[in-house]
C-alpha cells in the first residue's frame, strides 16, 4: 500500500516537467513550421543588371628633372627651389573642376608651422601648356598661376589644403596632364645679433615637406534607360 | 532515465530553435547589405597624388672676439669678426656703445680690414672706415659691406680720439635678412 503511494507520488511530481518540455517542443516545431509557411508563401522576381564603376586615379611624376626631391644646399631667404612635375589624371573618369594642395612639414617647425610670425616656407605653383625647360625653368607654351605664392603655415594640414585654380588641363577627360611648376622659397626677415639666432627662428632648421594634390570626381550623372 | 529524457528533449528544442534562427537570418543579413551600398553610392571619390622633398635651411651670424674696450689713452684696439653662419653676408652692421667719461669729449671711428691689422696698418693703409665719428655717451648702430666671408673673419679696429678720462667702448654684431645676405639663388631641379 504503502509503495504504491509513493509510486503515485512521483508520478504526480512528473507531469509538470513533462509538461514544461511538452510545451516547449510544440513550440520549436511550430516555429519552424511558420518559417516553413513563410518561406513556401515567399513569392521571388528577379532581373539582372551589369554595372562597372569607373575609377579616378592621379599621379605624380617628374616633368623633367628629378621632380620633388631633396634641397641638398642650405636655403636662405631669397632663395627659390623649382621642381618640375606632371600632375596626370590616369582613371576612367573625369574629375571636377578644381583641385587642393596642402604641405605637411615633418617635423613640423618654425618652417612650415607658423610660429616665427610672418617667415617660413612658402610655396607658388605654375603650370605650362607644354614641358618645362629644365636648364632655363621657362616655359615655352603658355604659363597659367594656379596657386600664388602662400605660406606652407596657412595649408600644413588636409583641412587648411588650398585650392587651385585654373587647372583646366586637368578638369576634363581622363588622360590629361598637367605640367607644373613647384616653387619653394623661405621668407625670413629676422636679425641674429652677436652671433646668436632670434627665438623662434627659421635658421638652421630642416624638415621633409609632403605635398598632397587631391582631385574630386566629375559630379554624378543620373541615367535613365 | 528522467536524466536522460530531459537531456535528449532540451537537445531537441536547441535543435529546432537554432534552425528557425537560421532561417531567418538571411533576411536581416541582406537588409543591412543594401545599407552599406547606400552609403558609397552617396560618396564621393578623391584621388591623391603625394610628392616629398628635403630642405634644410642655413644661418646667419656672426661674432666679435673682444665687445667691450676700455680706453684711457689714444691707442687703437682690435676685435676679430668671424662668420660663424652658413650663409654667406653682404653686409655686417655694428652696434657701438660709448660710455660717458667723466671728462673730456673723446670720440671715435670704426675701420675693417679684410686681413689682420699689423702695427695699425691695414696691408699697409688705413682700411675701411665703417660709419661716421661716434660720440661720447651715445648708441649708433653703423653698417659696413666687408664682410666676414663664410668660414672666415674681417678685422675691426676701434681708433679713439681726445681721450682724456676711461671711457668704454662697447661693440655688437648683427644681420638681418634679407637685407644683409647674399643674392638669393634659384635652382632648378
Amino acid at each position: 500500500m504503502s509503495q504504491h503511494i509513493h509510486a503515485k507520488t512521483k508520478s504526480r511530481n512528473k507531469r509538470p516537467t513533462r509538461g514544461i518540455l511538452a510545451g516547449l517542443f510544440v513550440a520549436s516545431v511550430g516555429l519552424l513550421t511558420t518559417t516553413g509557411v513563410y518561406a513556401a508563401l515567399s513569392g521571388a522576381a528577379t532581373g539582372s543588371e551589369a554595372v562597372s564603376s569607373g575609377t579616378l586615379n592621379l599621379t605624380l611624376s617628374p616633368d623633367v628633372g628629378v621632380g620633388f626631391s631633396n634641397f641638398t644646399n642650405k636655403m636662405a631667404p631669397g632663395d627659390t627651389d623649382n621642381v618640375f612635375v606632371n600632375l596626370n589624371n590616369t582613371g576612367t573618369l573625369a574629375s571636377a573642376a578644381g583641385m587642393t594642395l596642402w604641405v605637411a612639414g615633418t617635423p613640423s617647425n618654425a618652417l612650415t608651422n607658423g610660429s616665427a610670425t610672418g617667415e617660413g616656407l612658402n610655396v607658388k605653383a605654375t603650370q605650362c601648356s607644354v614641358a618645362w625647360t629644365l636648364a632655363t625653368g621657362v616655359c615655352s607654351g603658355t604659363t597659367t598661376p594656379i596657386l600664388a605664392s602662400t605660406q606652407v603655415s596657412a595649408m600644413n594640414t588636409a583641412g587648411t589644403a588650398v585650392s587651385l585654380s585654373n587647372v583646366p588641363a586637368l578638369a576634363a577627360a581622363t588622360g590629361q596632364v598637367a605640367h607644373v611648376e613647384v616653387t619653394l622659397g623661405l621668407t625670413g626677415t629676422e636679425t641674429s645679433t652677436n652671433g646668436v639666432a632670434p627665438s623662434p627662428t627659421v635658421q638652421g632648421l630642416s624638415t621633409t615637406l609632403a605635398y598632397t594634390f587631391t582631385e574630386q570626381q566629375r559630379l554624378g550623372t543620373a541615367t535613365n534607360q | 532515465m528522467r536524466t536522460r529524457i530531459l537531456s535528449r528533449t532540451a537537445a531537441a528544442v536547441a535543435v529546432l530553435l537554432a534552425a528557425g534562427l537560421a532561417v531567418l537570418t538571411p533576411a536581416a543579413a541582406s537588409t543591412m547589405a543594401g545599407g552599406v551600398a547606400s552609403g558609397v553610392a552617396g560618396g564621393v571619390a578623391s584621388g591623391v597624388a603625394t610628392g616629398a622633398e628635403a630642405i634644410s635651411t642655413g644661418t646667419w651670424m656672426a661674432t666679435a672676439s673682444v665687445t667691450s674696450m676700455t680706453f684711457t689713452a689714444n691707442t687703437d684696439q682690435l676685435s676679430t669678426v668671424s662668420n660663424t653662419g652658413t650663409i654667406a653676408l653682404s653686409a655686417i652692421s655694428y652696434k657701438v656703445t660709448v660710455s660717458n667719461p667723466a671728462s673730456g669729449t673723446p670720440t671715435f671711428t670704426l675701420a675693417t680690414c679684410a686681413v689682420a691689422w699689423v702695427s695699425g696698418k691695414c696691408s699697409g693703409g688705413a682700411g675701411t672706415q665703417v660709419g661716421g665719428t661716434l660720440a661720447k655717451n651715445s648708441t649708433t648702430t653703423v653698417t659696413s659691406t666687408q664682410v666676414p666671408p663664410l668660414n672666415g673673419a674681417v678685422y675691426l679696429e676701434v681708433q679713439p680720439a681726445a681721450v682724456t678720462a676711461s671711457v668704454t667702448v662697447t661693440l655688437g654684431t648683427s644681420i638681418t635678412s634679407p637685407a644683409q645676405l647674399r643674392t638669393g639663388v634659384k635652382t632648378s631641379q
